[in-house]
């Protein structure tokens, strides 16, 4: 369970990015986070994976004040939290696999776990075949499941999904759409941060519409792109 | 899915240490030109760090060989005898800084006299003229300390037994002793000010060397990030690579010193043959190993640790 308690998040010293946000979002939940450019939803998404901290209020994973995680801890924190991209975030200088047994690696893992856990996720994003290709030679929207192949590999409870479709056409992003419901449907929370219309009218899930740092509409059922 | 599985256990095989140290190998061969600079600084660091431990052995040489030389002596009247000469060498035993008395009886001086210059028929002769043992018994004392021999000098020029003595010697090397230490030591500051000034340099050209490298990495280090590298996945790399620079810089200034100090002690050999700076060295290898290679690395990881806590955020 993730709760924000009065986030307030300034950058600057003056210039208020978050405003005030109370929300919850259970385990499982589908959640879809709308709203324009400069709304805010990339600095929540942020907070969850500590990569921004709360001028005031707390944000809260589990039980677990964020704020209070020490630096050690934040890998493992990272580990619980798959997140992916609008620019993917892929190496160039490796290949499919290697992009997403990276993640394992840099965790200590030892060598003959990574391969069999790569190819399960690869799998799983229905890309078992394009391990040995390199990003260059992927469409957009397969380099965006390698991302989310890479983003599931800790097995994670929540998936962060900033603009996913950002750079992909309507057909790759229904894909990507897609292989997230997937993922929610076996449990796992998902959290889509879009401006995409199209997109979050498909899912048609709850939809929590943001404007200039605030929480203006939350449709718990049924949502639709409103603002 | 959604059951975490957690990797902790795993947090320091043998394959994280190989994984960090091929990382930072790669990172060290990535930025050759640089590497040699930040190299190159530090093994010149390491080089008049090692310049001072041979002006410190041209010290410690050179003090012992006078110290070797100080001594007091004290030369008896003819008058005087043998037992008041033991009384005065019993009591000097007595006293705290002295180290050794040596009596020389007239006898065994003339004895000793003879056999100096038994090839010289002159002197021979002219002692075998003589009636009386022109000689002077004599104590030779030795100090504990070179700053004892004042207080023994002190000690028999009130000693009651002052008037059987006919003088005491003193050879007052202590003062070219205390001007050759007080040379060295300053010589020796301006050493140290001078490697600390280049451990200086040396830190801030690796810290840039490593700077480069980390924003170089920056795209890699921000998934690392993203993905939950531990922290010693996304640091250990840097601090390795500072590492290597500092081995290297190690093994170039050793392979540069031990030829040079090869060369100087064969000079030198001519002019003070009991000088064996490169034996000296030599005997010493595994001292100056650890010496050098513990300063290039801790030179080393301490400009990457400095370069990864201003900007590397993990
Ligand atoms: N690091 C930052 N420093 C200063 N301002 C920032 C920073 N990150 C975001 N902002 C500002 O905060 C506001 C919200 O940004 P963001 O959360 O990225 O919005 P969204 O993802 O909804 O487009 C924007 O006006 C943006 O310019
Ligand atoms: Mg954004």
């Amino acid at each position: 369970m993730i709760s924000f308690k009065k986030v307030t998040k300034q950058y600057n010293g003056d210039f208020i990015a978050l405003d005030n946000i109370n929300l919850e979002i259970k385990d499982g939940e589908f959640v879809s986070l709308v709203g324009p450019s400069g709304a805010g939803k990339s600095t929540l998404i942020k907070m969850l994976i500590r990569e921004e901290t709360p001028t005031s209020g707390q944000v809260i994973l589990d039980d677990i004040d964020l704020a209070e995680v020490k630096n050690t801890e934040i890998p493992f924190l990272r580990r619980k939290i798959g997140a992916i991209f609008q620019d993917f975030k892929l190496l160039d200088s490796k290949t499919a696999f290697e992009n997403v047994a990276f993640a394992l690696e840099v965790s200590g893992v030892p060598a003959e776990e990574i391969k069999t856990d790569v190819m399960q996720v690869l799998g799983i994003v229905g890309l078992s075949g394009k391990g040995a290709n390199f990003p260059r030679e992927l469409s957009g929207g397969e380099k965006q499941r390698i991302a989310i192949a890479r983003a599931l590999i800790h097995r994670p409870k929540i998936i962060l999904a900033d603009e996913p479709t950002g750079n992909l056409d309507l057909v790759n992003s229904y894909e990507v759409v897609k292989l997230l419901w997937k993922i929610n449907e076996i449990g796992t929370t998902v959290i889509l941060a879009t401006h995409d219309r199209e997109i979050v009218n498909t899912v048609s899930k709850r939809v929590i519409s943001m404007e200039h740092g605030k929480i203006v509409r939350d449709q718990t059922q049924d949502g639709k792109y409103i603002i | 899915m959604s059951t975490n599985r957690s990797h902790e256990h795993a947090e320091q095989t043998t394959q994280s240490f190989e994984r960090i140290f091929s990382s930072g190998w790669t990172n060290f061969k990535r930025s050759s030109f640089l590497s040699l600079g930040a190299t190159g600084v530090m093994a010149l660091t390491l080089l008049v760090f090692s310049g001072l431990l041979v002006l410190n052995f041209f010290t410690n040489e050179t003090v012992s060989y006078l110290d070797a030389k100080v001594d007091v002596s004290v030369y008896f009247k003819n008058s005087a005898k043998e037992d008041q000469v033991l009384k005065v060498k019993n009591d000097l035993e007595g006293v705290a800084t002295v180290a050794k008395v040596n009596y020389l009886s007239r006898e065994q001086a003339l004895a000793d006299f003879k056999e100096r210059h038994k090839d010289n028929q002159l002197i021979q002769d002219s002692i075998a003229e003589l009636e009386e043992n022109p000689l002077q018994a004599s104590l030779n004392i030795k100090a504990k300390t070179t700053d004892g021999y004042k207080g023994i000098v002190d000690f028999l020029e009130q000693h009651n037994l002052r008037d059987s003595m006919e003088k005491i010697n003193f050879y007052e090397n202590q003062v070219a002793i205390d001007r050759i230490r007080g040379l060295s030591s300053n010589l020796v500051l301006w050493g140290l000010g001078g490697s600390l000034f280049l451990a200086l340099v040396a830190i801030m050209v690796t810290f840039n060397t490593i700077r480069l490298t980390i924003y170089n990495k920056k795209q890699e280090i921000e998934i690392m990030r993203l993905v939950g590298a531990s922290n010693w996945h996304i640091r250990g790399p840097f601090m390795v690579e500072g590492g290597i620079y500092g081995l290297f810089a190690a093994l170039l200034a050793l392979i540069i010193f031990y030829p040079a100090v090869y060369y100087a002690s064969g000079k030198l050999a001519v002019v003070a043959p009991s000088l064996n700076l490169f034996g000296h060295f030599v005997g010493n290898l595994g001292w100056m190993l650890l010496a050098l290679i513990g300063s290039g690395l801790a030179l080393g990881v301490l400009s990457s640790f400095i370069a990864i806590r201003r900007h590397l955020k993990i």
